[in-house]
């Protein structure tokens, strides 16, 4: 079991001591549950921090953000920043770090475990409260306890957790400084693949219905791509420019930019952005799942990187996060790598 | 007018309607969205994750066609939407509010005629919120109310196992009429049970926004804060706050070519969005709304200072979508109240 004052100690401690700049982890939000990124850059804030079943998002992203803002700055990044990170999260700070993104120094892991559960899905938890809409939510072992207007609801955890964190092989940060929680790595709760399973067992045609249907619903928020630590690029397809403007760029450069995908949200381009996204993610998505969480419209993106995800493993062995020094998926070639889908 | 409507009758109403083409929120992959109704309407929705705004602004609008053979001019031919009449069930408050805001934007100066066509073609049937349908609204902050008839054409109030159907414009009248005898003149009892519905209504707690009135100046003189950068610091970047919004309508526009030879394409409007990174991104490689910080202003000034400077009302409409679907808990509410308490 977690104790969160375990995690604010570190946090007040390497704070107080200059160690890092900021620590990253989760606080209350605005209306109590879920919870929210905090960025606590003073030992006095350290008390915020907390650790629920709604502490969903894959902080890394910020370690990107850091960057992104210490280059448009030209400074250097100067002491690490401290995070905290669930198993996935770490696998995608190991992923970040393989592609070389920053370095092993600038980031300080504080890793916490799963344990025997993982986060909520609030869609999943929407259906079992028939309209109740709960105002915190706490891990009690197997357990989720939801605070109510009607008073203590309790759910058992994997009623209502995401599918990810049930389908999760390794629900513990194995890439870190520091951790909390216990190491229940072997926990089987589904099946992995599970949801990829029951959608591929069914017919192609029918397949393809379904992802019509969710391809026409797109709206093209990009909130798949905006949560992710791995949508990194500086120049993404998506954009109505696709590369870097400065005051150097010809009138001609940008007249005739290439557009790779319209504007329109309509199926062709919708497919376009969903497929180049996936495929640019084989091999390095860590299934943090925050993709499908974000989507305002539900589209199953996690199913398409879920198949990439398969694919890695069952062709190649591979297994995004896994350490720091082994190299990525596309960037290895082995003698006894599968080639007979070339044809 | 003011009519009773027997709850089981209200798919005979839609089926009476057969000049129109009729919308009313269906669940659908787990979330509301208007659908065209077929077979029976259901009206117990708590709100639609998207507004109905596409119904007068759609994410795509073909402006015109454009051909060119080589050597010769191009062909414009100039592509309206399509007069059909459309009613739309089961509008929340907040956004029959969201319409005459998008009247103003569409219409105030200059007269939009894509919107203007799909506006005179599409009626508002309201439903009143007996209580809050989300932890997230705030209708009462910025002078909205859970009965209010703004922007609709015709209210209907949820009286257990019948409507209160009232008319709001000659528009709702005869959609109205075209029920007939499905509508019945309301009892006495009737009056009383909406009046006190329409009440309680009122009396729900909802979130606050303390000083609506004052935002507009304390906005003002807030621009450089470093509250901006502060707040937005867990921005990701996305569309989802705007997009979702029943007034947010920035929008680009695109040639889109569907042939190089011989020249051929459309240009369309599609939906914008100030938290994208390229949002008001310069020819010159400057931008002027560089990073989140800028961009959360951005959007809570426009809402809350901009619009007010130019309508005297404020845009936002207390729907809370933004609030509830934002990925990283940023909280409209919380951040104008933030704000304007800092000025004092």
């Amino acid at each position: 079991m977690i104790n969160i004052q375990d995690i604010r100690d570190t946090a007040r401690d390497m704070l107080a001591k200059g160690e890092v700049r900021t620590v990253i982890g989760y606080r209350r939000g605005s209306r109590g549950m879920p919870a929210e990124p905090a960025f606590i850059t003073s030992p006095e804030q350290a008390d915020e921090l907390i650790w629920d079943p709604t502490c969903y998002h894959n902080l890394s992203l910020y370690l990107v953000h850091d960057q992104k803002i210490l280059a448009h700055l030209r400074k250097a990044s100067g002491s690490p920043i401290a995070i905290v990170a669930k198993g996935c999260d770490a696998r995608s700070i190991v992923v970040l770090l393989q592609e070389h993104y920053f370095k092993r120094e600038d980031v300080y892991i504080i890793g916490v475990s799963c344990e025997g559960t993982g986060v909520l899905d609030e869609r999943k938890l929407a259906s079992q409260l028939n309209g109740v809409q709960p105002t915190l939510a706490a891990f009690d072992g197997d357990d989720y306890v939801f605070t109510t207007a009607e008073g203590e609801k309790r759910l058992p955890a994997r009623e209502v957790m995401a599918d990810r964190c049930l389908e999760c092989r390794i629900p513990f940060p194995k890439e870190h400084n520091v951790v909390f929680g216990e190491d229940k790595t072997g926990r089987q709760l589904a099946e992995p693949f599970a949801a990829l399973t029951r959608f591929e067992a069914q017919g192609t045609g029918e397949r393809w219905d379904i992802w019509s249907h969710h391809f026409d619903r797109c709206m093209r928020c990009f909130a798949c791509r905006s949560v992710c630590p791995m949508c990194y690029c500086d120049e993404c397809v998506v954009d109505s420019i696709t590369f870097p403007v400065t005051q150097q760029t010809s009138a001609a450069e940008k007249a005739d930019r290439v557009r790779w995908i319209e504007r329109s949200a309509m199926r062709s381009e919708n497919i376009t952005y969903l497929l180049t996204r996936a495929m640019h993610l084989a091999g390095r998505c860590t299934d943090c799942g925050e993709c499908e969480r974000a989507c305002p419209v539900n589209i199953p993106i996690r199913m398409l990187n879920n198949k990439m995800e398969r694919e890695a493993r069952e062709k190649f062995g591979y297994e995004p996060g896994a350490s720091i020094g082994g190299s990525s998926l596309v960037a290895s070639f082995l003698d006894n790598d599968p080639g007979d889908f070339i044809r | 007018m003011e009519k009773i409507l027997d709850k089981k009758r209200i798919d005979d109403w839609i089926a009476a309607l057969n000049d129109w083409e009729v919308h009313a929120p269906a669940l659908e992959d787990g979330i509301w969205t208007y659908k065209p109704v077929s077979g029976a309407a259901r009206l117990d929705h708590p709100n639609t994750r998207q507004s109905p705004k596409g119904f007068t602004f759609p994410q795509r609008e073909v402006y015109f066609s454009f051909e060119q053979i080589k050597g010769e001019p191009p062909k414009l031919t100039q592509i309206l939407p399509k007069e059909t009449r459309h009613v739309v069930f089961g509008v929340r408050p907040c956004d029959g509010k969201g319409v005459p805001r998008m009247d103003k934007v569409f219409t105030d100066h200059v007269e939009d005629t894509y919107y203007t066509t799909r506006r005179k073609n599409v009626a508002y049937v309201g439903l009143a919120c007996n209580k809050p349908p989300s932890a997230t609204c705030f209708c009462l902050s910025v002078g909205g109310s859970p009965v209010s008839t703004d922007g609709l054409d015709v209210q209907l109030t949820d009286l257990g196992d019948r409507y209160f159907v009232k008319a709001v414009t000659e528009t709702g009248k005869a959609l109205m009429k075209a029920a007939g005898s499905l509508l019945t003149e309301p009892a006495a009892a009737d009056q009383k049970q909406v009046k006190q519905v329409h009440t309680e209504a009122v009396a729900y707690p909802q979130r606050k926004i303390n000083d609506p009135d004052g935002a507009p100046a304390k906005l003002k003189v807030s621009f450089n804060s470093p509250l901006w950068d502060e707040m937005a610091r867990a921005c990701i970047g996305c569309g989802i706050c705007t997009f979702l919004c029943p007034t947010c309508h920035c929008f680009d526009i695109n040639d889109e070519v569907h042939s190089k030879a011989p020249l051929q394409g459309q240009r369309v409007r599609t939906w914008d969005n100030c938290q994208f990174p390229d949002f008001t991104m310069h020819s010159s490689g400057h931008n002027p709304r560089e990073n989140t910080g800028a961009r959360l202003r951005q959007r809570v000034n426009h809402k809350f200072q901009y619009f007010h400077e130019n309508f005297g009302m404020h845009q936002c409409t207390g729907c809370g979508r933004c609030v509830s679907e934002c990925p990283v808990g940023i909280d409209i509410v919380a951040v104008v109240n933030k704000v304007t308490e800092n000025v004092g």
